[in-house]
C-alpha cells in the first residue's frame, strides 16, 4: 500500500469513527481520543507550562469536541480542529490562571513543566526548557509554527491575532532561542 | 551554550525533531467519559444528535413510529389466522411465488380478517376522501403513503433474503400499522383536513 493510500484509509477510518461518535458512540470517541490525546496534551502543555493545567485543558478540549462534533465537517482535519479547540481552551485557562514565571529549573534549563525520562536526550530537555522560558506570545507562535507545522496564517487564526503579529512573535522567539541556545533555529 | 559545532547541530536537529505528542502522565479518558455521560444523563435530547440522515431513512424511521392496529393484533390475538385457515391476505397475494408456493413472508405475515376488512374499506374510501382534502393535506397524505409503500417494499425485499430476521419482521409489521394510521386519519379528517 502506498503512503497516499494508507493516508486515505486512515482518513476514512477516522471519518467513520467521527460519524459513530456523532451518533452517541462513546467507544468510537474514545478511540479518537487515544489517537489524538498525545498531540493535544503536548500542545496544551507547551502553551500552559503546567502539567496539571495541561491535563485540565486536554480534558476540556475533548469534552468541547464531543459537544461540537455534530458541527465538525469531516472533510477538514480532525487534528487541526482539535488543536484549534485546545488553543482556545489553553489561552482561556492561561488568562484565568496566575501567571507562571519561569522557575529556577527553567532558567537552568533542567526541568520545568515537561517531565523528562532518562531516555530524553539532553538536547531535547535543553531546548524544551528554552521554549518554555519564552514569553507566552512568542512561545505560542513558535510551538504552532515550528513544532506543529501550521502556517503563519493558520497559527495566527488559532491564536486570534493578525498574521503579521504572529510572524513578529515567531521572529522574537527565534531571536530569544538563538541567544539562549547560541544556535540558529528554524 | 555548547561551543562545539557538533553540539549546535544536535540542538538544531532536536528542535526540528521535537515530538509534537507528549503522553499525559495519567489516563485522562475516564474523567472525560464521566463528564460526557453526566451531560448525557442530564440532557438526553441534546445528545440524540440528528445528523445528515438520508431522507430515505427518515421516512423509514417515521414508518417505524407506532400505531397499534392490524397485523400485529392479527398475529397476537388470532393464532387461527396463522394456521392456514384460508384467510387470504394482501401480503400473501403479493408475495406468492410464480410457482404458487408461499414465501417465508406468507408464513410469517397472515393478517387477521378484521384488519383486512377494515383496510379494504378504508382503501375504498381513500380516493373520495383525498379528493375532498385541501391540496397541502392531500400532498402530505400522498407523500406519507408513498414513503410507507417504499419502506414496505424495501423491507419485503430484505426479508426475502433474510426471512428469519426478527427486526425486519417487526419493522414490516410496523409499516402496516402506520399505513393503517394514515388511512384512519384520512378517513376521520374533516374536509378542511384537520388532524393531518
Amino acid at each position: 500500500m502506498t503512503q497516499a493510500q494508507a493516508g486515505d484509509t486512515r482518513i476514512d477510518w477516522e471519518a467513520a469513527l467521527v460519524q459513530r461518535a456523532c451518533s452517541g458512540d462513546t467507544r468510537a470517541f474514545e478511540r479518537l481520543y487515544r489517537e489524538h490525546a498525545g498531540r493535544v496534551y503536548g500542545l496544551c502543555l507547551r502553551m500552559t507550562r503546567d502539567a496539571h493545567l495541561a491535563e485540565d485543558c486536554t480534558q476540556e478540549t475533548f469534552i468541547n469536541a464531543w459537544r461540537a462534533l455534530p458541527r465538525f465537517e469531516t472533510r477538514s482535519s480532525l487534528s487541526t480542529w482539535l488543536h484549534r479547540i485546545a488553543v482556545n481552551v489553553s489561552l482561556a485557562k492561561r488568562r484565568k490562571a496566575s501567571p507562571v514565571e519561569p522557575s529556577r529549573e527553567d532558567e537552568a534549563g533542567g526541568g520545568g513543566a515537561l517531565e523528562w525520562t532518562l531516555e530524553t536526550p539532553v538536547e531535547v530537555q535543553e531546548i524544551e526548557a528554552a521554549i518554555g522560558a519564552l514569553p507566552d506570545g512568542a512561545r505560542d507562535a513558535l510551538v504552532l509554527h515550528a513544532l506543529y507545522g501550521y502556517s503563519h496564517l493558520e497559527a495566527a487564526r488559532m491564536l486570534g491575532v493578525a498574521e503579521g503579529t504572529c510572524k513578529a512573535q515567531l521572529h522574537r522567539a527565534r531571536k530569544l532561542l538563538r541567544e539562549r541556545l547560541n544556535v540558529e533555529v528554524g | 551554550m555548547s561551543g562545539t559545532g557538533s553540539g549546535e547541530e544536535r540542538k538544531v536537529s532536536a528542535l526540528r525533531e521535537l515530538p509534537p505528542a507528549i503522553e499525559p502522565a495519567r489516563d485522562l479518558w475516564p474523567q472525560i467519559e464521566a463528564r460526557i455521560n453526566a451531560e448525557r444523563s442530564t440532557a438526553p435530547a441534546a445528545q440524540s444528535r440528528p445528523r445528515a440522515v438520508p431522507p430515505r431513512w427518515l421516512a423509514a424511521a417515521a414508518v417505524v413510529a407506532s400505531v397499534a392496529v392490524g397485523v400485529w393484533i392479527g398475529r397476537s390475538l388470532l393464532p387461527a389466522a396463522r394456521s392456514g385457515s384460508g384467510v387470504e391476505s394482501t401480503i400473501s397475494a403479493s408475495r406468492a411465488t410464480a410457482a404458487g408456493a408461499p414465501t417465508a413472508l406468507d408464513v410469517a405475515y397472515v393478517p387477521d380478517p378484521r384488519y383486512e376488512r377494515d383496510r379494504a374499506a378504508l382503501m375504498r374510501s381513500l380516493q373520495a376522501r383525498l379528493a375532498a382534502l385541501p391540496p397541502p393535506a392531500r400532498a402530505k397524505v400522498m407523500a406519507s403513503l408513498a414513503a410507507i409503500h417504499r419502506a414496505k417494499e424495501d423491507l419485503e425485499n430484505a426479508l426475502g433474503k433474510d426471512p428469519g430476521n426478527a427486526l425486519l419482521q417487526e419493522l414490516l409489521v410496523n409499516t402496516y400499522q402506520d399505513e393503517m394510521r394514515v388511512l384512519t386519519d384520512v378517513h376521520e379528517a374533516g374536509d378542511a383536513g384537520r388532524g393531518i
